[in-house]
């Protein structure tokens, strides 16, 4: 659950305590007042009853006076005398009306049945004052009996009056006292409620906050890999908790890119860096040779007695043949600089690659002859003709040839072409030869500049070391390829696959 | 200079194994020469001469190890070596020390800088 929805939970569990406290304080009220309002009434209804009673108790004594008085003598009452005792029982009436203005449900009863014999009571002491001094006139013999029912209906009225007043009062103790348990109970709920939300609140909160401070801080220390775990809250805490763990899968990934470059720049610098060292070392060989025999035919020169031209021609032809060596390296070197910083580009003309291979061939038959080996050409009829430049064509194959010559001793040496099998529009041509070979580990790495498959074959049969490098990067140029399947002591296969325009390598790719 | 021992010159490439050994002779050293790390323990044991000079990048068996090997034979550990190399990094010159060697001097040679060297561990 989200921390919002918790605190408004929270907020409305404590709102609704608080307003079934008020709600419980209005209703204690309302109930107490109604309940007062019932039990004064009932009181005043008590009170008038027994002032009634007082009233009609007095009338029964002056009838029964009056009613002797009469009888026994002629005596005629005043007619204000009469006037007053009707109003007095007029009085009566009303006050027992207005007695029933007073009366409820629950005594409704009891009223009617007072209010039918009082009237009955009242009427007939009307006719006994509006007739007393009529001597015709008979008072009424049940009177006395009528009386004695009013008197007793009022007493039950008064009676009923006096326990619905004890039952009014019953309830507004029952009230008070319930409200009051009522109050408390909600008090000491919303502080239970509140204290242990509150609790739960801050324990869940910190929680979260926790494991948020130690992925940060396990993060920060270097733990690139720790991620917040087990997030199973879907709220704001869980928002930031993923997040988290967002943000470090991005830094991380960013951390790991910036090593890999870094890790490819510091390649890149000791790849430089040993290229350097291995040119230095290449350009000392030459020169070693230039200087060293420079510096012994000017000492020659400075002796006395004839100088052996012969043998100074000799020396001299060394210096040249150094001195071209040392430019076909520094040539070399540019070559595979250019390619390197992307500084070569291609010349592309048509040509046909078996009439330059030919040449080629031809133009290395001195190289064949040292080691006396032995040059077979396949069948070129069915070769294409190449849009690519020719150039770097004819330097690939001149490097192959080269290499192929130099090591191999009294075998063969076979150029071949043919069309790709499987890919329209391109060619293979293979030089193979019948040399010492490389094993899988030096057929790894025999197309890295100055790498001679083995350190000591530089020493043995000469060379740069950048032949195949540059046979590589004029392929990859030309838009091919080039491979090499060979075995330790049973010669090499060198194969150049290459489109017939460099466009296809580009459809291709 | 000595007169009697020789100097024994291992270096496998044809033109500065001719260049060196006939400005040797011409400074009055009597030098003999070999073409490989094999062939130069061959002809230490066999001709003890009074120092070598030895190119470090040799084939069937490169200068480093023939200098090991020199140092771990009795007979032949005494005879000075000077390193003799186209790698011309801080690295190289201590890696051939490391091997043995007693001196190094890089190609392209400065002659009489080599003669001086040569001077120095013949006494």
């Amino acid at each position: 659950m989200s921390l919002r929805r918790r605190l408004t939970l929270s907020l409305f569990t404590i709102l609704i305590l608080f307003a079934v406290n008020v709600g419980t304080h209005f209703w204690g009220s309302y109930a107490r007042s109604e309940s007062m309002v019932a039990y004064r009434n009932s009181v005043e209804a008590g009170q008038r009853s027994t002032e009634i009673e007082q009233l009609l108790d007095n009338q029964w004594q002056q009838i029964q006076v009056l009613s002797t008085l009469r009888d026994t003598t002629d005596d005629q009452l005043e007619a204000d005398e009469l006037l007053q005792a009707e109003s007095e029982v007029n009085t009566i009436t009303s006050r027992i009306r207005k007695l029933g203005s007073m009366s409820h449900d629950i005594t409704q009863l009891h009223y009617q049945k007072l209010w039918q014999t009082s009237g009955q009571l009242l009427t007939a002491w009307m006719d006994f004052y509006r007739n007393y001094n009529d001597p015709e006139f008979k008072i009424d013999l049940n009177i006395a009996t009528i009386y004695k029912d009013t008197s007793m209906r009022l007493e039950e009225l008064a009676q009923r009056q006096d326990f619905i007043a004890q039952q009014r009062a019953n309830i507004i103790d029952r009230t008070i006292a319930l409200t009051d348990r009522i109050t408390v109970i909600g008090f000491l709920s919303s502080i239970f409620l509140t204290a242990t939300l509150g609790f739960f609140l801050v324990r869940f909160t910190n929680l979260s906050l926790k494991r948020l401070r130690t992925g940060t801080e396990r993060f920060g220390s270097g733990d690139l890999d720790y991620r917040i775990d087990n997030i199973d809250d879907n709220g704001e805490l869980g928002d930031l908790a993923r997040a988290f763990n967002n943000m470090s899968d991005k830094l991380r990934n960013a951390i790991y890119d910036v090593q890999q470059a870094k890790d490819t720049a510091d390649d890149a610098n000791a790849a430089k860096s040993i290229f350097l060292a291995n040119v230095s070392h290449e350009l000392r060989t030459p020169l070693n040779a230039i200087i060293g025999y420079s510096e012994m035919l000017h000492d020659e020169m400075d002796d006395e007695g004839e100088v052996d031209r012969v043998q100074s021609q000799t020396d001299l032809s060394k210096i040249i043949l150094s001195g071209r060596q040392l430019l076909s390296l520094i040539n070399d070197i540019l070559d595979l600089s250019k390619i390197e910083t992307g500084k070569m580009s291609l010349h592309c003309e048509t040509f046909k690659p078996d009439e330059v291979l030919t040449e080629v061939c031809d133009s290395l038959t001195p190289l064949l002859r040292d080691n006396n080996n032995t040059l077979k050409l396949s069948d070129f009829d069915q070769l294409p003709i190449l849009y690519n430049d020719v150039a770097k064509f004819r330097q690939i194959f001149v490097n192959l040839l080269s290499n192929a010559c130099k090591f191999t001793e009294n075998g063969y040496i076979s150029v071949s072409a043919r069309k790709h099998d499987e890919r329209p529009g391109w060619v293979q041509f293979s030089v193979h030869d019948t040399g010492i070979g490389m094993d899988a580990e030096q057929q790894s790495r025999v197309f890295e500049a100055f790498i001679q498959a083995e350190s000591a074959t530089s020493a043995n049969y000469g060379g740069t070391g950048l032949g195949l490098a540059i046979c590589r990067d004029y392929s990859k140029l030309m838009g091919g390829t080039i491979e090499v399947v060979s075995e330790a002591g049973s010669g090499s296969t060198f194969t150049v696959t290459l489109p017939t325009d460099p466009e296809l390598a580009l459809e291709g790719a | 200079m000595t007169g009697q021992r020789p100097i024994l010159l291992v270096e496998d490439n044809e033109l500065n194994r001719d260049m060196l050994t006939r400005r040797l002779k011409r400074a009055g050293l009597e030098v003999i020469a070999a073409e490989d790390g094999q062939q130069a323990l061959d002809l230490m044991r066999s001709d003890s001469p009074s120092v070598v000079l030895m190119d470090m990048n040799l084939p069937i068996k490169d200068g480093w190890t023939a200098c090991r090997e020199a140092r771990l034979d009795e007979n032949i550990n005494h005879i000075p070596i000077i390193a003799l190399t186209a790698h011309a990094m801080e690295a190289d010159r201590l890696a051939a020390l490391e091997a043995g060697c007693d001196d190094y001097a890089t190609k392209p040679v400065d002659f009489p800088g080599l003669l001086i060297k040569i001077g120095k561990l013949c006494k």
